[in-house]
């Protein structure tokens, strides 16, 4: 008997903004414990929240760059629960009028072909700040730096069928969030988090299973991971005859198993209410169409213009999958560039660079002479990635990184006249033989030219000259 | 005039005084404090020009709004000794204006309660019957402008806890617009709710106050945006004002020397040429019982930042961090605040937060609809007792929390509502203070000044009514 | 709906405060009295239309992404119990569950 995997997810992204969500706090990641803390956003006596329309705008782009209809009230809510980290025993979220709901995400499914996942809701909140436990023996030691930092929560419906497919729809979510403008969506600083419900029934049933969350995951590759573990845990529970009971489970990465949280399971009881403190989060719809207008293209949108411009779809996709990337190629073009040429050098060299630096050392316009140096035959593609990994390091044009490593080629046709009359020269048999028919012969001539001109020599230059001389 | 530095030794001669008398209204206060705020005052009126419309008042300020040179313990073991980084949005705007911070007073622990009998710290004596209650949860400030000792004092309103004292004591009680007046460093009871108010001797006194403190404050989100309230126009008859007397605030058991002292003020207004009109507000029997919902809901919640982690007397209890929060609160609250606090949780809780917390809300909207229906139908002011009995004695409702909470009757709607609302003395009966209060329009408070103290003139002398 | 000793201890228990077991006879009546006085909220009949009062400022006020200094961290070591090299410290979790 067949089993279904029935899978939502719930993600968490920091919104990118310099200031917390309801204080002026830094949101700057990595600072030194408790550094960037204030009466508000450690829930001294009297303080009192005041919003970030940053933050609000950052969370309408996200909604409507997924399809949500963003709306013009919401509210504030307060969920109540006590934890060392959550200063003021409340988060201050959204409850039953959420920013955003309604929305939609396609994907390619590998099992099901083009899926579209219902985006339930978007709603903005504030983070909670960080318990340590491994800091202090015995105690727990608290950072509220990350306290109050902004956060969109999205949930999904239980739209997927299996983790590949999880896998799938979160890659194109950040990307779809990162296109947005609203988050940085990186999973290493905590800009991203992923919580997972999942639930197995037998082929054909239509009710829900018993569904369980799983947490603690830091990678797309280990949600995947860790809901295979799950649905394989869940699918032997029943078929040895148990039941699946409604936990919240951890993902331990290195044994790659889920386990049950330690902490005792309690029915949560959040008693959500308005927030007394802030009215109602009103939008007017000009300014939503504002946000709208203002919204960039889609991803998939844009993978298309490349393709259509000659890219191969490997390139195109690449280059589309974060939106800084495909900015960049844009840079490229309009600065003169061949979109194949481009591609070719954003998706080896350029790539290699961010991936490493995590930006663009070498500026779009840099990049554009040192490909027109190339193409023009002033320096070889060799050469060219030499000088690209010299213009990294520094400011200099490429032309005088070319010149300083002796790697413009010789050109002029007096220069390589007399290269060539020298290698005839020395080798008559040669001469003789290639004369006599032996055309291939011009591959050594060539070689024997450039090594003459210690490699200077333009090799497209050459052929030319050594075909008259040779007739 | 007197200057500062005159003030404050006065001032300090006051609070020894009441000190001594053992009306326990303070819970900081000292002369070299007194000194520093002296030698401030001094300094903004050289460099303040007009902005220092309050040189020579000591204003005494509850002890729930914060400051950073005295402590802040909202009469609560929890935060004895807490001592704020930040100061209240008021208590900076007071010291803009020339004020001096004269001290810090007592209150019901967390401003809970009607009688000031709820502090961790002791209870505070009506200065006229040490056996009587000021009235709460202001009881502190209202006891000490009572007393001479300050002639403004601030205090906080949820539910009438300026009012109230004021009219147990025989002052002028000033409660603004909800909004109108930044609740920034005001430590939260039921923020919907919540109001910085005023004591003030008499009703010039008050509103001067109001004048410095009022006015936007981008750190209150529920802050209005309108510019700090001016003095209110002086009135010279109240021909052509109307005035609702709401029969439901005249029940046939009110005490017969309120009704006496509120006659009086009736009388009064007529004499100064004001309609007087019976209106109703139908809805007023249910806002005691939509406010001890609302109230409670919003303090368990804002209550909640108490655990014990970032500041504030820690309990370690045994183990681990669920016996630390048990600990300090179950021992850092008294029985008021943490019976206010369950009945909070409760009304919020799965199962019963449409029956209780919903259900308030229904009855706050339907009273605030009361009072817009009468100041659409052209009545300018409502005018009604202020508390159903005159102070009474310690011990008598301690024991009974609805008894007490029924003290709140006649002020709690106007808190629900938002609205301006002030209690001003009408006379004494058996030598104890009686109180009426003027009800106004959303941001009328300026009308209700300008009656109020053509009122209060045409009452003096304050004798006794009965 | 009446409040009883087990609808006290939930409310103790969410509310993370320790109840004396000698106190709770009292508490219950007492809680008992408030919540039956607040019962004849039940009269008014059921209106879902029914908007909830609210005054001070219409909506939210929006304020600029501006960062603005916090507290320094002298500040914080002299409100709490326990501090120690820029951490707030409490006793570990136990049993606690989390949000
Ligand atoms: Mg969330
Ligand atoms: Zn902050």
């Amino acid at each position: 008997m067949s089993w279904e995997t029935v899978i939502g997810l719930e993600i968490h992204v920091q919104l990118s903004t310099r200031s917390k969500m309801f204080c002026g706090c830094s949101t700057a990641f990595g600072d030194p414990p408790n550094t960037n803390v204030c009466p508000v956003c450690l829930g001294l006596p009297g303080a009192l929240p005041v919003t970030n329309g940053r933050a609000i705008e950052l969370a309408t782009r996200a909604a409507l760059m997924l399809g949500c209809a963003v709306h013009e009230v919401s509210i504030f809510a307060r969920k109540n629960y006590f934890y060392p980290d959550l200063p003021k025993g409340y988060q201050i979220s959204q409850f039953d009028r959420p920013l955003a709901t309604n929305g939609q995400v396609e994907f390619d499914s590998a099992e099901r072909g083009r899926v579209a996942v219902h985006i339930q809701r978007l709603h903005v909140e504030e983070d909670a700040g960080k318990s340590l436990h491994d800091r202090v023996p015995g105690r727990t030691a608290v950072d509220f730096n990350r306290s109050g930092v902004p956060l969109a929560e999205i949930v999904s419906g239980p739209d997927m069928r299996s983790p590949a497919e999880a896998r799938a729809y979160l890659t194109v979510m950040r990307q779809l969030i990162m296109y947005s403008g609203a988050s940085s969506c990186s999973m290493e600083e905590g800009s991203l988090r992923v919580d997972a419900n999942l639930s197995v029934r037998r082929a054909g049933e239509t009710r829900l299973g018993t569904k369980t969350e799983v947490k603690n995951m830091n990678s797309f590759a280990n949600v995947e991971r860790a809901l295979e573990a799950e649905r394989a845990r869940q699918i032997a529970l029943l078929e040895g005859g148990g039941t699946v009971q409604q936990v919240t489970l951890l993902f331990d990465a290195a044994a790659g198993t889920v386990h049950p949280t330690r902490a005792k399971e309690e029915s949560h009881d959040y008693r959500y209410f308005p927030d007394p403190d802030l009215p109602p989060l009103v939008l007017a719809p000009d300014w939503i169409e504002q946000q709208r207008a203002a919204l960039p293209e889609t991803p998939a949108a844009r993978r298309e213009r490349l393709e259509s411009s000659g890219l191969s779809p490997y390139h195109a996709g690449v280059i589309t999958a974060e939106p800084v990337l495909a900015d960049y190629y844009d840079r490229v073009i309009n600065a003169g560039v061949p979109a194949r040429t481009a591609a070719n050098w954003i998706t080896g060299d350029v790539m290699t660079a961010f991936n490493e630096t995590g930006g663009f050392p070498v500026s779009a316009s840099r990049l554009a002479d040192l490909v027109g140096l190339e193409r023009e035959g002033s320096v070889s593609l060799q050469a060219a990635k030499r000088i690209f990994a010299e213009l990294r390091e520094t400011d200099e044009p490429a032309l005088d990184v070319a010149e300083r490593l002796g790697l413009l080629q010789v050109r002029e046709e007096r220069a390589l006249s007399e290269w060539i009359d020298e290698i005839l020269a020395a080798h008559p048999t040669e001469v003789e033989r290639f004369r006599a028919g032996e055309s291939k012969l011009i591959g050594f001539f060539v070689g024997q030219v450039m090594k003459r001109s210690g490699g200077k020599a333009d090799p497209k230059g050459i052929q030319p000259l050594l075909q008259a001389k040779l007739k | 005039m007197s200057t500062a530095r005159e003030v404050a030794a006065a001032t300090a001669a006051a609070l020894e005084r009441t000190g001594a008398d053992g009306l326990n209204a303070t819970l900081h206060w000292s002369r070299e404090l007194l000194d520093r705020e002296a030698a401030h005052a001094d300094q903004v009126r050289r460099t303040g020009g007009t902005g220092s419309t309050l040189y020579g008042y000591a204003v005494a300020v509850k002890d729930n709004i914060v400051t950073t040179d005295q402590p802040t313990t909202c009469a609560s073991r929890l935060l004895e000794g807490y001592v704020s980084p930040y100061n209240a949005t008021v208590v900076d705007r007071l010291r803009a204006a020339g004020a001096m911070i004269a001290c810090k007073t007592n209150l019901d622990e967390f401003a809970m309660g009607s009688s000031t009998e709820h502090s961790a710290f002791g209870r505070v004596k009506h200065p006229l019957d040490p056996d009587r209650v000021p009235g709460g949860s202001s009881g502190g400030s209202a006891a000490l402008v009572a007393a001479g000792a300050v002639r403004a004092a601030l205090g906080s309103e949820t539910g009438g806890s300026v009012r109230q004292p004021a009219s147990f004591c025989g002052v002028v009680g000033l409660k603004p617009s909800y909004g109108r007046v930044s609740r920034y460093g005001l430590v939260a009871f039921g923020s919907s709710l919540d109001a910085v108010a005023i004591f003030g001797a008499t009703v010039d006194d008050a509103a001067r106050v109001l004048n410095a403190i009022s006015g936007h404050d981008p750190l209150d989100s529920t802050s209005v945006a309108a510019p700090p309230m001016g003095r209110p126009d002086a009135w010279e008859d109240l021909s052509g004002i109307r005035i609702g007397l709401p029969r439901e605030y005249f029940p046939a058991d009110l005490d017969p020397g309120v009704r006496a002292g509120v006659d009086r003020g009736i009388a009064a207004l007529k004499e100064l040429g004001a309609e007087v009109v019976d209106v109703s507000l139908p809805h007023t029997k249910y806002a005691v019982p939509a406010y001890y919902i609302v109230a409670p809901a919003e303090a368990s919640s804002n209550l909640a930042r108490y655990d014990g982690v970032r500041y504030g007397v820690r309990h370690d209890g045994e183990g681990d961090v669920r016996a630390l929060y048990q600990a300090t609160r179950g021992r850092g609250f008294g029985p008021e605040v943490r019976r206010r606090i369950l009945v909070g949780t409760y009304a919020l809780s799965a199962g019963y937060y449409d029956a209780y917390y919903l259900k308030a809300q229904q009855a706050r909207a339907l009273i605030a609809e009361d009072f817009r229906r009468v100041f659409d139908d052209g009545i300018d002011l409502l005018f009604t007792p202020t508390t159903p009995t005159p102070a009474f004695r310690a011990g008598d409702k301690t024991d009974d929390p609805v008894a007490m909470y029924l003290a709140d009757i006649f002020v709690c709607p106007a808190n629900l509502a938002g609205l301006p609302a002030l209690s001003v003395p009408v006379g004494r009966s058996e030598g104890l203070p009686i109180g009426a209060q003027i009800i106004a329009p959303y941001f009328r408070d300026s009308r209700m000044l300008s009656v109020a103290a053509l009122l209060e003139r045409a009452l003096e002398p304050a004798g006794e009514v009965r | 709906m009446s409040i009883g000793e087990k609808e006290v201890l939930h409310a103790a228990r969410l509310a993370e405060l320790a109840v004396d077991e000698a106190d709770l006879p009292r508490l219950v009546a007492q809680l008992g009295s408030i919540v039956a006085y607040v019962e004849q909220l039940a009269e008014l009949p059921a209106d879902e239309t029914a908007a909830p009062h609210r005054s001070g400022a219409a909506g939210a006020p929006l304020r600029d992404d501006t960062v603005r200094r916090g507290l320094p961290n002298g500040a914080l070591e002299a409100l709490t119990a326990e501090f120690r090299d820029g951490f707030f410290l409490v006793p570990v979790r136990g049993t606690m569950a989390g949000g």
